[in-house]
């Protein structure tokens, strides 16, 4: 029945979408080059306009629906991701798409954590200290508690950034976090800035893949890393069967009843199915430069984490 | 004679069978070009260097020893990145195993400090201008490192051997007698290990891992086999193995005295490597004494043996 139901859907939207277009291109003028917005056919500015929308409404029970929709699990994605990254005291994040500081939360933690053990093999060396040296490593541990690590936090949707700013108040961060109002297609940064560049469940509602990825290259420093986390084909064909049924039948629901917004998360459906699977992708980020990509499937593939060096 | 012809044969096949083994890492070409390599290189150097066709250079591996199982000086892949009109040069972009290389390289030196880890890895990305996040392109608990490092100590090894090999050839010097050949062999290889001394006994912890268990027994087979080769070895039956499993015992057990040995210079470490080696040489002497011994004592039950019958025939005779 669900399979049944999809691709009737799809139809339907994409008849209305091609005439859409007809109309469009009838006038004369289109507002650019044709491009999907869920299983419909729109034109980019459109798509841009939609997705900005969507994250607008759903900004402030983003991370509860994203616990209720994922189980919680989501939680252990980021964390695997920042654990891949591995980042040592000192890194300079961008989190793109970072909008409720999810990505950024966790780097803080991690480098926090690092420099402490870090700070502690120093004073395990050093044995017989005068008092002098010791109380200058204290004055010094005060300051650096980070170890220089400085999180910039990206996003496109002010109100993602505005519930964003509002968690790390409530949550005691303040220091080494930035939050910055920026498309990823078009990033505010100079060159060769950041040592990692991070895109967690948000390449996915970028309309113009390319450009994000040429602007990660960019804006990356010789040696940087891209990370990106992302919603990915489902290679086992019973869980593909489950996850489907899972996502079109219980997930717009879930999104009606706790954030009364179907709309919003039937898009959000739609767009991971439509979003390129792991080899493709992994193609793009070699055309946009990057080296050693690879890609690593969480869940037998429902989330993917697709990594590549500038060199 | 025969016999002996085949035995040299099938000794000879053993030990090229034994050099392919080790050599067909080399063909391991886990390096596939991206298909639009229309990006100049942020980082990867550009190598410029003779045309050397990749069947030769591979040829001279078997003939020379292929002492790591990852060459250095293997140019994986050219990158099609610039192709103008002199086609005859070839410019190529070093290939990203050689970045590594050299990452791991400047990361030793920040060994003595952070470990055989991440860490120092990190900063040894930092000294050649790139971003902390290279060392990301490693495995986080250092393995690489610690073999690159292994590879390049056994890679010196070699190269120490062949030296004093080309001056003994030349008549410069005189060949030293096989016991002390190993003893210096050995010394001079445990030595390379002084700088990180402190930190070994987490290298050797890591490199006992599941993971890593293959290479770096290849590692420590192919060197042991190195020391054997220039010490002269021709042997061409069991005692091929048995050479080498002694070899490796002795080389396990001194480095691990070597651990906690506190003496000035490691004086103890080179005096218990001196009575390993006597111990392995009189070994062979004494599987040859029991041997003989062993003969001694049959044939003088046969003698016996023939003594009483001919008494027992003599005496019924009479």
């Amino acid at each position: 029945a669900v399979a049944g139901l999809c691709p009737c859907r799809a139809v339907f939207a994409r008849r209305g979408g091609a005439l859409r277009a007809l109309c469009g291109s009838l006038r004369g003028l289109a507002a650019g080059p044709e491009t999907h917005f869920g299983f419909q056919t729109v034109t980019e500015e459109e798509r841009r306009e939609k997705i900005y929308q969507v994250f607008e409404s759903v900004a402030k029970k983003y991370d509860v629906m994203n616990d209720s929709m994922t189980l919680g699990i989501h939680r252990v994605w980021k964390d695997i991701l920042v654990h891949k990254m591995n980042p040592s005291p000192g890194t300079l994040l961008l989190d793109v798409a970072g909008g409720t500081g999810d990505i950024a939360f966790r780097f803080i933690n991690y480098v926090r954590s690092a420099r402490e053990r870090q700070l502690q093999r120093k004073l395990r060396h050093h044995q017989n200290l005068s008092w002098q040296e010791i109380s200058e490593s204290y004055q010094e541990d005060k300051s650096k508690s980070l170890g220089d690590s400085q999180v910039v936090v990206c996003d496109i949707n002010k109100e993602m950034l505005k519930v964003g700013k509002q968690k790390a108040q409530h949550l005691g961060y303040s220091e080494g976090l930035s939050w910055v109002l920026g498309n990823a297609e078009e990033l505010p940064f100079d060159d060769d800035m950041f040592d990692v560049y991070t895109i967690a469940f948000g390449i996915r509602n970028v309309t113009r893949i390319d450009l994000a990825l040429q602007e990660a290259y960019r804006v990356l420093k010789p040696g940087g890393r891209f990370l990106c986390l992302e919603f990915s084909h489902v290679n086992n064909p019973l869980l593909s069967r489950l996850y489907d049924l899972y996502s079109f039948q219980v997930i717009p629901v879930l999104g009606e009843v706790i954030a009364g917004d179907w709309k919003s998360y039937q898009y959000l459906v739609e767009s991971i199915r439509r979003f390129p699977p792991q080899e493709e992708l992994k193609a793009m980020i070699e055309d946009a430069g990057f080296f050693k990509v690879d890609y690593q499937n969480l869940n037998s593939g429902i989330v993917a984490i697709h990594s590549g060096f500038k060199l | 004679k025969m016999a002996a012809a085949v035995a040299a044969a099938a000794g000879g096949l053993r030990r090229a069978g034994w050099r392919l083994w080790r050599g067909r890492a080399v063909f391991e070409c886990h390096f596939c070009p991206p298909q639009s390599a229309l990006h100049a290189s942020a980082v990867l150097r550009r190598v410029s260097h003779e045309q050397e066709p990749f069947a030769s250079s591979s040829q001279q591996q078997f003939d020379s020893h292929p002492s790591n199982h990852q060459p250095e000086q293997e140019p994986q892949g050219p990158r099609p990145s610039y192709t103008g009109q002199g086609g005859q040069e070839s410019e190529d972009y070093e290939s990203e195993e050689q970045l590594q290389h050299r990452i791991l390289t400047a990361a030793l030196e920040f060994v003595p400090e952070h470990g055989w880890t991440a860490e120092a890895i990190a900063e040894g990305a930092k000294t050649l201008g790139l971003s902390v996040a290279a060392a990301g392109m490693f495995h986080s608990d250092g393995s690489e490192l610690i073999l690159h490092f292994v590879s390049q100590c056994n890679t010196k090894l070699s190269e120490l051997l062949e030296q004093e090999q080309k001056l003994v050839q030349l008549g410069d010097a005189e060949k030293k007698p096989t016991d002390q050949f190993l003893r210096d062999a050995v010394q001079a290889r445990l030595r390379m290990l002084i700088p990180y001394i402190d930190k070994w006994p987490q290298a050797l912890s890591i490199l006992l891992l599941p993971h890593n268990i293959p290479s770096s027994l290849n590692l420590l087979t192919s060197m042991i086999d190195d020391i054997w080769h220039y010490a002269g070895d021709q042997s061409t039956d069991f005692n091929w193995y048995t050479r080498r499993a002694v070899l490796t015992g002795v080389y396990n057990t001194t480095e691990l005295v070597m651990m906690q040995d506190s003496s000035p210079d490691f004086e103890d470490t080179w005096r218990f490597l001196e009575n390993r080696i006597a111990d392995a040489m009189n070994m062979g002497n004494t599987a040859n004494q029991v041997q003989s011994t062993g003969e001694a004592v049959v044939q003088g039950l046969m003698g016996a043996a023939v003594t009483v019958s001919n008494v027992g025939t003599s005496s019924t005779v009479r």
